[in-house]
């Protein structure tokens, strides 16, 4: 049996940890974790985690993507299960073995992709799934205490409405009844504003701190600090898995909790950014307020401008979802332009089809690499000819030589080390190393003036990340231009000459060597203002 | 000791497991139609020996199969052709109905005394063009404005039949013969008749087998099959790649329309010979759905499946000498289907059986019997 992770004694004789200063020292602690630790393929995501919540109380878990917020919830809500560590729900030891498990016991989590059927009415999606349900469904009766559960917290929404009629705002707050439905204590809030329109997150907070004053405990997961410091009374910080902090609310600062976020020790001082290159080098990538619609619509990019030069690698941080994928997009082609304008290696490319502006100069890594840099049913051999397929000598006169095609799959695969490929085998079944290698091998050997490259590193094993970085700053040593995003603040500032802010659509800070500033940076990327300087 | 199944993906499967399970499929089908035979108070082997003289035992037998084969062969690549692309075009039946007017209709009209080559190249071209334009008319909604092929292409295949009735049945059209007594229309010349091979067999089925050699190789050696399985596999890929995915959902409806409007043209001038809507809606182009999905859409692979359903069909009216009902057929087409899709799975999955040791099962246990009362 797997003894790690069996129950214990309850932790009768420990101290709560981080005295329960902000919400009042008579709260008491309805769920404690010690020494949680999950790992996925030997790396560990969370890491010996401790964390306690109040009842009452508005939990705030902040941390950048990838520290670690997700898992942390995940094994909370039943979904995994941890490798070691306790959760104490009530001072009683739990394991809890799936999210049927978690929500008998009260913990009720809401996912940022909705869980909701949307062909059946809000009721329906209430019991949906809860034993108990006879043959016929009498549905007055849940539709009652929908409404009654409703009017209590103040989440509006009409019982006998069908899902798909509703807005996202309100088949959120449909989860959210259907979780205290349940008989939810405890709710984990997965980044719930990201869907959100500004007003809708001031109605979503007010039904929150209603909660809380009912005595739910509430986590309220977000990389947003301005909606932390306002709406919770303790945070969390994680940092590549461990936490790193917790603090009540009224007692720290957003320039405290950027510190703790970005954690100084771990990234390098501002003097090791590498010394500007290409200084009066030609521009090779030329964004001008460049406007992009998101996919709900509104502006995701929104009046963006940048230029990088020849030789030059330029870094983009932000926190994800504030626009990066939309210009990294629009930058290839594959999102319309709803104003400003590209120009890739001198040429104005804004009209044109992603054939043009690869022929332009344009080489791209996206962040999605199987089902966009890669077709996932093909074979390597097909994949790494995705752009050539129709050039000589792979294609004569619209006839495929497949030796042609051969000989430079082989060429590459040697010379970027890809491995784990077998003839007529699908690339989907290849490791995530070796599909980025895979494509970077067809996107380097193009010829090309820049280089776009969307997390390029992100899910790789060290070795691997290590082989895409080294690949990446010989691509400037050559002469060619990158424009790097990654949500790497360490990846960034290790290889960039120059470092772009991004956030809310719009590059609002920019850095050279000379003028980096961490904790500023941190700042903007969580959403303030820039500081006049 | 349990037995344990257990299942993986398989990375490569082989030619020979392909076949072979397509094989079984068929075998497997056959066996439950068999069941179904007996259970209806039939001999199913007496049946099946039936259906074998007279579908392929014999020279006879074996034209009238490849005769019916010629026009799935190509209603099959028609579905082939599209689903590789993720394009449900559901509309061969329609399309080959507008293929046969057009066919049908140029045969009459054009003088009689034609060159025969010339007039069969305009004949076919003609089935060919109509049933691509056709399918355009759900294509280009389809890349302007993304509307479900499935639904248009089904739809138009309503408004084709209603029309082809229309023009024999529901008016004195140019195609109807004024001086029959019946409704029927008016014979196309000899000049626009296939040749013969044998019996009732004609050439159509060289033109046919033609098509899907060609589609194969076009499929793995041209770039415009290279193009055409990237946006199959991954639209986005395709996109990133720099293929225009809204002029080649154009084509390929249009070629897919083509094969089906050719198979039309081909049952006119080579069984058919006039405008006969009875005789042209025997839902050809469905069947070249099941045609396509038993081939798992290989156009090489169209050909012994479109024969064998060929096969099939033919001997569904001699089953009813011996008193089995016709519809066996249709249950038998049912069963095929329905085990070459479970087949599929087969081939994309390494299905093992092992025997597990007493040991690994004792947790199990173990952590089962600590919620009971009896405890360990």
């Amino acid at each position: 049996m797997g003894e790690d992770a069996a129950p214990g004694p309850a932790l009768a004789g420990e101290n709560p940890a981080a005295g329960p200063a902000g919400a009042g020292t008579d709260a008491a602690a309805v769920l404690r974790v010690r020494g949680l630790t999950k790992s996925f393929y030997g790396v560990p995501a969370i890491d010996r985690v401790d964390f306690d919540l109040f009842e009452g109380e508005v939990h705030g878990l902040l941390g950048e993507n990838g520290a670690g917020k997700s898992t942390l919830c995940s094994v909370l809500a039943g979904l995994y299960r941890p490798d070691s560590g306790r959760v104490v729900l009530d001072g009683e030891a739990v394991r809890l073995r799936s999210p049927h498990d978690a929500a008998d016991r009260g913990i009720g989590m809401v996912y940022q992709h909705f869980r909701l059927v949307p062909s059946l009415t809000v009721a329906e999606n209430m019991i949906l799934g809860l034993p108990g349900q006879g043959v016929r469904l009498v549905l007055r009766s849940v539709e009652a205490r929908v409404s009654e559960i409703a009017e209590e917290y103040g989440l509006e929404v009409r019982s006998d409405a069908y899902v798909w009629e509703l807005s996202v705002g309100e088949q959120q707050r449909v989860e959210i009844l259907r979780q205290l439905f349940r008989g939810a204590r405890i709710l984990i809030l997965d980044e719930p504003t990201a869907v959100l329109a500004p007003q809708q997150c001031e109605t979503l907070f007010a039904v929150v701190r209603r909660m809380a004053a009912q005595g739910h405990s509430v986590v309220l997961v977000s990389h947003k600090l301005e909606e932390v410091t306002a709406n919770t009374d303790r945070v969390t910080v994680l940092r590549r898995g461990r936490n790193a902090g917790t603090v009540p609310t009224s007692e720290t600062s957003a320039d405290e909790l950027v510190a703790m976020m970005i954690g100084g020790e771990d990234l390098p001082e501002p003097g090791r950014l590498a010394p500007g290159r290409g200084d009066g080098a030609e521009p090779v990538l030329t964004v001008s307020s460049l406007r992009v619609a998101g996919d709900r619509g509104a502006a995701a990019v929104d009046g963006a401008s940048l230029e990088v030069l020849a030789g030059q690698i330029v870094g983009v941080a932000g926190v994800a979802g504030n626009g990066q994928r939309e210009l990294q997009e629009a930058i290839a082609g594959l999102r319309p332009a709803i104003g400003g304008s590209i120009r890739i290696g001198g040429r104005d490319v804004t009209a044109r089809g992603p054939r043009a502006r690869s022929r332009a100069g344009l080489s791209y890594v996206p962040e999605d690499r199987l089902g966009t840099g890669l077709a996932r049913g093909m074979t390597l051999e097909e994949n790494l000819v995705l752009k050539s397929y129709n050039e000589a000598p792979h294609s004569r006169f619209g006839v495929m030589s497949q030796r042609a095609v051969t000989v430079t799959a082989r060429r590459l695969v040697e010379r970027f080390d890809v491995r784990g490929a077998r003839a007529g085998m699908p690339v989907s079944l290849m490791s995530g190393g070796n599909l980025q290698k895979a494509i970077l091998a067809r996107e380097l050997t193009r010829p090309h003036a820049v280089l776009v490259a969307a997390q390029p590193t992100r899910g790789l094993d060290l070795a691997a990340a290590a082989a895409v970085r080294s690949h990446i700053i010989s691509e400037a040593d050559k002469g060619g231009g990158v424009l790097l995003f990654s949500e790497d603040l360490a990846e960034i500032t290790e290889l960039s000459q120059l470092v772009l802010v991004m956030s809310r659509g719009r590059i609002v800070g920019s850095y050279t060597p000379e003028t980096l500033d961490l904790e500023e940076m941190g700042l903007l990327m969580a959403g303030a203002e820039a500081r006049a300087r | 000791m349990t037995v344990k199944l257990s299942v993986a993906a398989r990375a490569v499967p082989s030619l020979g497991l392909r076949a072979g399970v397509s094989v079984a499929s068929l075998l497997a089908a056959g066996a439950v139609g068999g069941a179904v035979l007996v259970v209806a108070g039939n001999d199913p082997l007496e049946a099946y020996r039936t259906m074998i003289d007279a579908s392929v035992n014999g020279w006879r037998p074996l034209t009238r199969t490849l005769t019916l084969a010629t026009p799935l062969i190509l209603t099959g690549l028609a579905a082939a052709v599209a689903f590789r692309m993720r394009i449900w075009n559901i509309g061969a039946e329609g399309q080959l109905y507008m293929g046969a007017v057009a066919a049908s209709g140029l045969a009459v009209a054009l003088p009689a005394g034609a060159p025969k080559p010339l007039m069969l190249l305009v004949v076919l071209l003609a089935g060919m063009a109509a049933g691509a334009v056709w399918a355009g008319l759900a294509a280009v909604p389809k890349a302007c404005f993304n509307t479900d092929e499935v639904i248009t292409t089904l739809m138009l295949n309503f408004v084709a039949l209603s029309f082809m009735n229309y023009l024999i049945f529901g008016s004195v059209s140019f195609w109807r013969d004024p001086a029959a007594t019946f409704p029927e229309g008016k014979p196309i010349p000899a000049s626009a008749e296939l040749p013969v091979i044998s019996h009732r067999l004609h050439y159509g089925i060289a033109v046919a087998a033609a098509a899907a050699v060609f589609l194969w190789w076009a499929l793995r050696r041209t770039s415009w099959g290279f193009e055409l399985r990237a946006i199959g596999d991954s639209r986005p890929a395709a996109r990133y790649a720099g293929i225009r995915v809204r002029t080649k959902v154009l084509s390929v409806l249009a070629l897919s329309g083509g094969l089906a409007g050719l198979a039309g043209a081909i049952e006119i001038s080579g069984v058919i010979k006039s405008l006969e809507p009875r005789a042209v809606a025997t839902e050809l182009g469905f069947t070249g759905i099941v045609v396509a999905a038993v081939a798992r859409l290989n156009p090489l692979a169209v050909l012994p499946v479109a024969a064998f359903l060929a096969a099939v069909v033919t001997s569904g009216s001699r089953l009813q000498r011996i008193g089995i009902e016709s519809e066996i057929v249709f249950l038998l087409q049912g069963l095929i289907f329905l085990f070459v899709a479970a087949g599929d799975f087969f081939l994309a999955n390494k299905v093992t059986l092992a025997r597990r040791a007493d040991q690994s099962q004792a947790p199990v246990l173990a952590e089962a019997g600590r919620g009971s009362p009896s405890g360990e």
